[in-house]
């Protein structure tokens, strides 16, 4: 599986470790204890698209968000985890050349 | 037999070579199977379970009986095809699955008492006295099972990984890998063509004709010329993954007797493909009739190649079963090497005219509306049971014995749709040739038109062959296309003349 890196480029996903969902969303502080138990514990599964994190650790040790569809594991964006976080202000988008 | 002229062999140079224990000579260019049946060889193996005798039925990787062990002491290799095994000097190999030997096989028994050895019967047959009795049975079991013993000792050889990118990766050099890899070269794509047989050609290497010979070594040569192509032989594109990855694995001192100091004896390849072109060719599917693993039953496009790729005739008094046209070429060409072809048993009514002419200049009975009911013989094939077949095609009496030592028989092409089907895309049954073809890609990557079935190789009309190529590139996205055009020439039997097919159109 090739995966996009924002800063480096297309790269084989052996130079990447998984870092889970992407678009949990951490509650406040003061947030009812349901909402915790929900985003340490809980998690989707869902078919199809989905955002996740993913570490270039042997290339630039960014973090970056992949878009990935579950299914087809065909990539379909890639942000800089920050850039995702700001809720994709100025994001990058790297264009997927490997799916026809 | 071997013979006398022909082949693509090197017969000055002689090779030496042990088969359960016994010496036999073969030549350089032959594979252990070819060498085997040169020398007469009839029985390869056993079965796993009746150990009913076998033989060679198939020239390829395709071949599901001969499986022998090659090699004593750390490189000790079991279940090694017979026929994808290249000969060398001083080989030695062993047949497999048979005690005290292959042609008496004491477990032969099994295959008297087949009617009451189900599968798994041994699960609910060796009960008791105890629960603790199957561990028992069990050990025992085992040691009838399996084929072939795994080496004991490490294992001195090295094993190399490495990775490859480009442009397109063609998968099989046939007629359309190497055209689609020429095409692409020429358009200036950085090319990988990968073949997994030590020559380059795929089917055309079973064929005798001058102008195939030269279009394929002129290609080649070219091809060997690109500073844009790499070349691999000798390597099995085994596994399709996400976004174009293919692994390959080169045995890369598999057919010599050990590797070279520097070498590995096989390499891994990761290949990173932008494109990816699948020209894997078809395997040819046999014939249902009554005892059709009888050694002496081969697969008639096998035959063929055996005869004009390794100069060696299975046998003399051939009879060919086929319901399609192409294998009324090995009939030909075995009334050419010298065989008595008893007769060409076809289920269809007709066939292509010019073939049943050349059949009937050489003498050959031709059977059209019959069919081979049942193959006669102890440890190998000695007589066919032919019959014609009514209007609802049912098999009719009286039933016709005809004597024969080898009964070449098809049942037309299966495409490869292995790499295909492992990249996502999803095989579709096609009626009228009765196989499935390629479905939708599901990613970069296509497939020859032969695999799609399209050059006909199970054709009512005519027999095809692929013959020249064209092509044009036109580029979009950044990526080149490249859709190479392999014009197909209607085959027309000329008689003892020779087959003449028109030059390529460049």
């Amino acid at each position: 599986m090739r995966l996009p890196c924002p800063w480096c480029g297309e790269r084989d996903h052996s130079e990447f470790n998984y870092g889970g969902d992407a678009t949990r969303r951490r509650p406040a502080d003061d947030a009812p204890m349901e909402e915790w138990i929900d985003y340490v514990y809980f998690r989707d599964n869902p078919r199809g698209r989905h955002h996740e994190h993913w570490q270039h650790i042997q290339g630039c040790r960014a973090w970056i968000v992949i878009e990935r569809d579950t299914l087809t594991h065909e990539v379909s964006g890639c942000w800089t985890a920050e850039d995702y976080a700001r809720g994709f202000a100025e994001a990058t988008d790297v264009q997927k050349g490997a799916q026809s | 037999m071997r013979l006398a002229s022909g082949g693509r062999i090197d017969r000055t140079q002689p090779l030496s070579f042990r088969f359960d224990g016994k010496v036999y000579q073969g030549v350089a260019g032959d594979s252990l199977a070819s060498a085997l049946l040169a020398n007469g060889v009839k029985l390869f193996g056993r079965s796993f379970k009746y150990h009913r005798p076998r033989g060679l039925l198939a020239a390829g990787v395709e071949e599901p009986n001969a499986l022998v062990e090659l090699r004593s002491g750390p490189r000790h290799e079991p279940n090694v095809r017979a026929t994808v095994a290249e000969l060398y000097d001083g080989l030695e190999a062993n047949s497999q699955n048979r005690w005290p030997s292959l042609a008496f096989d004491v477990s032969g028994i099994n295959d008297v008492f087949s009617p009451f050895l189900g599968a798994g019967f041994y699960y609910k047959t060796f009960m008791g006295p105890t629960r603790g009795s199957w561990h028992f049975y069990e050990r025992i079991i085992r040691k009838a099972a399996g084929l072939g013993t795994a080496p004991a000792l490490p294992d001195p050889d090295r094993y190399e990984k490495t990775n490859a990118h480009c442009d397109l990766l063609v998968v099989g050099a046939g007629a359309a890998g190497l055209a689609a890899a020429l095409v692409a070269a020429r358009a200036g794509v950085k090319v990988m063509l990968v073949e997994q047989d030590k020559d380059l050609g795929g089917a055309l290497l079973g064929e005798k004709s001058e102008q195939l010979d030269e279009w394929v070594a002129a290609t080649v040569g070219e091809l060997a010329n690109s500073p844009n192509v790499r070349l691999l032989t000798r390597a099995t594109a085994f596994g399709y993954y996400d976004h174009n990855v293919v692994g390959l694995v080169e045995r890369v001192a598999d057919h010599l007797p050990q590797p070279a100091t520097h070498q590995p004896r096989q390499r891994l390849w990761t290949v990173r493909a932008k494109q990816v072109v699948l020209t894997t060719g078809a395997h040819e599917r046999p014939l249902l009739f009554g005892n059709n693993d009888l050694p002496g039953v081969m697969l008639a496009g096998a035959v063929r190649t055996y005869l004009n790729r390794w100069a060696v005739l299975p046998g003399r008094q051939p009879v060919v079963f086929a319901n399609h046209d192409e294998a009324y070429l090995t009939a030909i060409d075995l009334a050419d090497a010298g065989a008595t072809v008893a007769a060409v048993v076809d289920p269809r009514p007709i066939a292509n005219p010019d073939l049943v002419t050349a059949l009937a200049q050489r003498g050959i009975e031709h059977l059209p509306g019959h069919v081979v009911v049942k193959a006669r013989g102890g440890r190998f094939i000695n007589a066919a049971e032919v019959a014609a077949l009514d209007a609802n095609g049912e098999a009719t009496e009286p039933r016709r014995v005809i004597i024969c030592d080898l009964l070449a028989m098809s049942g037309g092409w299966n495409p490869a749709v292995q790499l295909h089907a492992q990249s996502g895309g999803k095989p579709r049954w096609d009626q009228r040739l009765s196989t499935f073809v390629p479905g939708e890609s599901k990613q970069a990557e296509r497939s020859a038109e032969a695999l799609k079935g399209r050059a006909d190789r199970s054709s009512h009309g005519g027999v095809r062959r692929s013959v020249g190529c064209g092509g044009e590139d036109r580029r979009g996205d950044g990526r080149v296309f490249v859709k190479p055009e392999v014009s197909v020439v209607d085959f027309q039997a000329q008689g003892s003349e020779g087959r003449g097919v028109d030059p390529p159109p460049f």
